[in-house]
Parts: structure tokens; C-alpha cells; sequence
């Protein structure tokens, strides 16, 4: 997912006027020397600094890459797979607790071997038997408590 | 020195370690060789293992690791075109169109024993000049620290990548990151959101495997089904004529192990910019330059022997100052704080034993890579076809897991996955990845040497100049900072001068 350099640019830049507006409230050490806001107004500034140049590099050289790609991206299989994954995670996070690593890990290995196109049959022993093998390794030897959820072992 | 020597060799000699070693350099190997795989990577996803060893075995796996990823990012240089690692970037193109002209043996042979000189070279630096400096910053207080640890900020995005605007963003999202939680003269919180999992700050660990683990994988998902034309390769030749073209180099490796060793010692700059600078160095000085790029063996020679020099010569920083060489040693920095251990001068005085295993750890894993490197080349045809769209799913979990058992929390998962996020991004958009790791663990260092300097000196900013060290790394950051415009500056001048 390529963004052309201005808009990079101007997303440091924005970032770092966030993060200098985030410290306006922070107190001052004893005589009003600067304190906790110190360290992150200087990064903040080099941000929007280093930001704006980035840009104005981007607009200076005729940056001939789209804004973002957006039109193209439905079609790059890496990209879709990626999502994939990503969704795939997010959904392992939100359901672990509730079905167990034993489960979720081998749905979550499976879901996305096969959308890597491995045969079903082989996602699914591969799925099983690796999943398995991490549990016994991080809960069983390691002492991880793994969430158990719908299976106790 | 002898007693602490043999009791590091008694250390070593436990079946345990030589049960870590073995592991390691399988691990290693087989991640080097697997393009997309990096040795940081690789360093990331150890770190959950070695939260369960005692640090001795977590430091030797790290350097044992280390060590036999770059030499075999070598192999599918040669036979693929494709560098295991960035490490071997530098010289693939050579490689490859030696082995198109039949001679992939040599160049594989050469590729390993380059390795290990290069590898031993960093050790015999590291083992002498290492407990040096020790004793030199042991006299080194915060304005010293200050300034060293912003040496190494500016090295970062000045010496260590091809674009210093962009390394300089991702160093400043990095040094934000190391901002996150509670400050350090006050307590107070920042950018925690309310989060009390943020008060301790961004977990490096979680952080480490995202931006080096995830991203990988999400790269690696529009290329799960490649299958790569795989050149044979009769491993039992591979050290016939090595020992004649290494002679006839015998300069060129004793010239790069100096480059590799310097790079690494100079903070920020890893074993890739060594291979690159001593590839430069060795068509500079070549009395063949035209044939580099073309199938030379000599460049093959110098920048083989560099990027594993440079590995030892990163732990010099990261053992006596606590300042990473490069992104592995940040990550050795984490383990050590991890294991209750302070990287710094004093570690030297307290835990001799410990420093010493780690440079007879350096020279083991060195011996070791040309057998098991061996190994590895007689097998590259099958570590070439592992189906990737079985490996990359099972290193997710791996990244899951591991992220998940520093502190057991689903907080860490999310965070390693917003870090996977993140890194995909800005690989993506040309942003290095590394400088946010140096800068989670920089910032800190630069952060409160600053703060404690200003508060024990009034706030009197010249005290950062007028202690003798000081004054001399602070010269040497600006230098950083300067010399690359420096040639535009006097040509200027001088077009200035003929022009009046």
C-alpha cells in the first residue's frame, strides 16, 4: 500500500502537532522549568519538521504516486491476504478467551492456510498437530497459561 | 582474567548450552536461509523463549543465533538471487552470476569460511576492546551518557539508511513510543489514554514482534506460493579453491573485518551498512572494478567477511554503554534489562563470567558455522522449498504466543499487532522499520541523562560542553549531523571564490 510522499509527509506533520498539542496541559517542574512536556514538544516538532520536508520533497520531485492506490488495492491478492490476517488476529483476540487457544488457534492457522490456497485436508491436519505443538510447548513446558475455554487440557 | 575465562568455559560446557547452541544454529540457519525471514525477526520471536532461560543461555542463543542467520542469508544469494537477510544484499548479484557461470560451490565455500574469519575478527575486537572502554565509562556521567546515546540517535539517521528524512520520522515515532507512560521527574502520565496497561509504557517485547514479525508475515502474503529455480549445489566441493582465492584476498579480509568491526561498534549501523561500505571499499581499491556486479568472487570476499565481523563489534556499545550497535543488540538490551541486568560498565565488574561466556559464545558459534554451515548448503535445496504458505501462518502464531506470554496479557497480542501495522506501512512506504527500535530503546537513555544533567546543573545548558568527553562526543554529533553536507558546502565556496 504505497502513499505518495505528501501525504506521508503531511500525516507526520499532522501527527506531530497532535502530539505537541497533547503535552499543553502537562504540569511544569518546581520554578516552572519544563517537565514531562519537554522531551515530547521537541519530538513533536521534529515530527512536523521532518514531516513538512518529506512533503515538500514529494511535491518538488512531481510525486507521480496516486494519493493511495485505493482503486487497485481490490485487486492485489498480497493486500486482500493481509486483511485477512489482520481480521484473522483481531478475531483471535476477541474470541480466545471464550473458546480456548486449542480451538482458536487451530481455526485461526486453518483460516488462513487456506486462504494461502493449502488443500483443506492438509490445512487442517497441519492446523491441529502445529497448534497443538505450540500449546504443549508454551502451556505445558513453558507454564503459559494459555485460556483453556471450551477445552480443558 | 584466566579464572574468569574457566569459569566461563565451565559455564559453556553444561548439556543445556550445548543443547541452546545446537538449536540456535539450526534455527538461525534455516531463518537466514528462507528469504523474507531476517535475523532480526528471528531475535524478535527468541525473545518469549529466553524469558524462560537464565541469562547466560538467553544471551548465548541471541549470538549463536546472530551469528549463523547472516552467513546463510548468503546461501540464497547465490542460488536464488534472493538475499536471506539484507545483510547479503550487498554482494548477491555476484554471487548469482558466479553460480550461472557453475561455480556456486566456490562461491558458497567462500561465503562460509568468510564468514567465520569475519565472525572470529569481531570476537578478538569485542574481547579486547570491550572491557577497555568499560573502564573508560566508568568515569562517563549523565552529560556523557546524554550526548553518546544522541550519537547514536544521529547515526542512526544519518549514517545507517539511504534516506535521513524518513529514518528520522521513524527514529521520532520510536523516541514517542519510549515517551508512553509515566515520566520520569514527575510521574505523570503520558499519552496513556487512561490505560493502565500504558502507564509502565509501550512494551518493547510485544512491540518487537509486531514490527519484525507480523509485518514480515503480511509482506510475505502476496508471495505465499513462489517457488524458486533452485541450482544444485554438490556441497562436498564447496571448500575446493577457497583456501587459494582467500590468500590471494588475505588483504581485502583483514581490510573488511576492520570495516565490519567499526560499523557495529559505532551505534545504530548494522551488519547490512557493513557489507555495503566494505563492498564500496573493495571496488575502490580492486584492481578489477569492472567485473563487480558481473560475477567477481572479490567483492564476495570483502563484504562476506564484514557483515559478520560487524556482529560482535555491535555488542561493544550495547555491553559498556547500554547503547545498541544495531537492531539485534537493542533487543539483547531488552533481554538483559529483562533478566534484573543493567547493560553498562558495571556489569563488567559484577558479572565478569557472564561477559566472558558471551566472547567464547562469539567464537563457538563462529567454529561452528563452517560444519553446520556445511550442513546447511547440502540441504538448501529442500530449506529453498519449504512451502511458504505453511511457514508463514505457523510464524504468526509463534508471534501470537510469544507475544502473549511476556505478561500473559491480550493487550501485548493487540499491541504486536498494531506494531505489525505499523511496520507493513512503512516498509511499504520506503520508511525503515529499525530506527523505531532504536529509538524505544534510546529514548529513555537520552531522555533521562538530559533531565538529570539540567536539574543537578541549574539548567545550565553550557555544562554539556565544558567536560572534556562531552565536549568530544558532542563534536562528533554534530559531525554526524554535518558532514554530508559538508562537500556541497565547500563546493560552494569554492565556486564562490573562483566566481569573485
Amino acid at each position: 500500500m504505497k502513499i505518495s510522499d505528501t501525504v506521508v509527509g503531511a500525516g507526520f506533520l499532522a501527527a506531530g502537532a497532535l502530539i505537541i498539542a497533547g503535552t499543553m496541559h502537562y504540569p511544569p517542574l518546581d520554578g516552572g522549568y519544563p517537565g514531562p512536556s519537554l522531551f515530547p514538544r521537541i519530538l513533536g516538532g521534529l515530527m512536523v519538521a521532518f514531516g513538512g520536508l518529506v512533503g515538500l520533497k514529494g511535491l518538488r520531485t512531481g510525486d507521480t504516486t496516486e494519493e493511495v492506490e485505493w482503486l487497485l488495492l481490490h485487486k492485489s491478492t498480497g493486500f486482500i491476504n493481509a486483511v485477512f490476517v489482520l481480521v484473522g488476529v483481531a478475531a483471535y483476540i476477541l474470541f480466545v478467551e471464550r473458546l480456548g487457544f486449542l480451538l482458536m488457534g487451530a481455526l485461526l492457522l486453518f483460516v488462513v492456510m487456506w486462504r494461502l490456497k493449502v488443500p483443506p485436508l492438509k490445512a487442517l491436519l497441519v492446523a491441529v498437530v502445529f497448534n497443538t505443538l505450540v500449546h504443549f510447548l508454551f502451556a505445558k513446558i513453558m507454564r503459559v497459561p494459555l485460556p483453556l475455554g471450551l477445552v480443558w487440557w | 582474567m584466566i579464572d574468569h575465562i574457566w569459569t566461563a568455559l565451565v559455564m559453556l560446557s553444561s548439556w543445556n548450552l550445548m543443547l541452546t547452541i545446537a538449536i540456535c544454529s539450526v534455527y538461525g540457519l534455516f531463518v537466514g536461509a528462507v528469504p523474507g525471514l531476517t535475523a532480526t525477526m528471528a531475535a524478535a520471536l527468541l525473545v518469549p523463549f529466553t524469558f524462560f532461560m537464565d541469562p547466560l543461555p538467553a544471551l548465548v542463543a541471541i549470538v549463536t543465533m546472530e551469528a549463523m542467520a547472516i552467513f546463510a542469508g548468503d546461501i540464497p544469494a547465490a542460488l536464488v538471487r534472493i538475499p536471506g537477510t539484507p545483510s547479503s544484499a550487498a554482494y548477491t548479484d555476484d554471487s548469482y552470476e558466479l553460480t550461472k557461470q557453475g561455480k556456486a560451490e566456490l562461491v558458497l565455500g567462500v561465503d562460509v569460511i568468510t564468514s567465520a574469519i569475519g565472525g572470529l575478527m569481531g570476537a578478538v575486537v569485542l574481547m579486547t576492546s570491550a572491557p577497555l572502554l568499560a573502564e573508560v565509562a566508568l568515569k562517563f556521567t549523565s552529560f556523557e551518557y546524554f550526548w553518546l546515546a544522541a550519537l547514536g540517535l544521529s547515526a542512526t539517521v544519518m549514517i545507517a539508511s539511504t534516506d535521513p528524512l524518513k529514518a528520522g520520522l521513524a527514529l521520532f515515532v520510536g523516541l514517542f513510543f519510549s515517551c508512553v507512560g509515566l515520566d520520569i521527574t514527575l510521574g505523570y502520565p503520558r499519552f496513556t489514554f487512561g490505560s493502565t496497561e500504558l502507564l509502565n509504557g509501550v512494551d518493547f517485547i510485544p512491540a518487537m514482534i509486531g514490527l519484525f514479525g507480523v509485518s514480515e508475515i503480511l509482506r510475505n502474503m502476496g508471495s505465499s506460493h513462489l517457488q524458486y529455480p533452485i541450482t544444485a549445489v554438490k556441497a562436498e566441493k564447496i571448500f575446493s579453491g577457497v583456501a587459494k582465492t582467500l590468500w590471494k584476498y588475505k588483504r581485502n579480509m583483514v581490510r573488511a573485518g576492520g570495516i565490519g568491526v567499526f560499523i557495529g561498534i559505532l551505534p545504530g549501523a548494522g551488519a547490512d551498512i557493513a557489507a555495503w561500505i566494505a563492498y564500496a571499499a573493495s571496488k575502490r581499491f580492486s584492481k578489477e572494478p569492472e567485473l563487480f556486479g558481473k560475477g567477481a568472487i572479490e567483492p564476495i570476499v570483502d563484504a562476506g567477511t564484514a557483515n559478520n565481523a560487524c556482529l560482535a563489534g555491535d555488542w561493544v556499545p550495547a555491553l559498556v554503554f547500554g547503547i545498541p550497535g544495531d537492531s539485534i543488540t537493542a533487543i539483547v538490551i531488552g533481554v538483559l534489562f529483562m533478566k534484573g541486568l543493567r547493560p553498562g560498565p558495571m556489569i563488567f565488574e559484577q558479572q565478569p563470567e557472564l561477559i566472558y561466556a558471551v566472547y567464547i559464545s562469539f567464537i563457538i558459534a563462529n567454529i561452528l558455522m563452517v560444519p553446520f554451515g556445511y550442513l546447511a548448503i547440502k540441504v538448501s535445496g529442500k530449506l529453498l522449498k519449504v512451502p511458504r504458505n505453511i511457514l508463514m501462518p505457523a510464524i504468526l502464531m509463534f508471534c501470537i504466543v510469544g507475544s502473549f506470554a511476556i505478561n500473559n496479557s491480550f493487550f501485548d497480542v493487540g499491541l504486536m499487532l498494531a506494531m505489525g501495522i505499523l511496520g507493513y506501512f512503512f516498509e511499504n512506504n520506503g520508511i525503515p522499520v529499525a530506527p523505531i527500535v532504536l529509538g524505544m530503546v534510546l529514548g529513555p537513555i537520552v531522555e533521562q541523562n538530559f533531565m538529570v544533567s539540567m536539574i543537578k546543573s541549574e539548567w545550565d545548558l553550557t555544562q554539556f560542553f565544558t567536560r572534556p568527553t562531552a565536549a568530544i562526543l558532542a563534536l562528533l554529533t554534530i559531525l554526524t549531523w554535518v558532514a554530508p553536507f559538508l562537500p556541497v558546502i565547500v563546493r560552494r565556496l569554492r565556486g564562490g571564490n573562483a566566481s569573485a
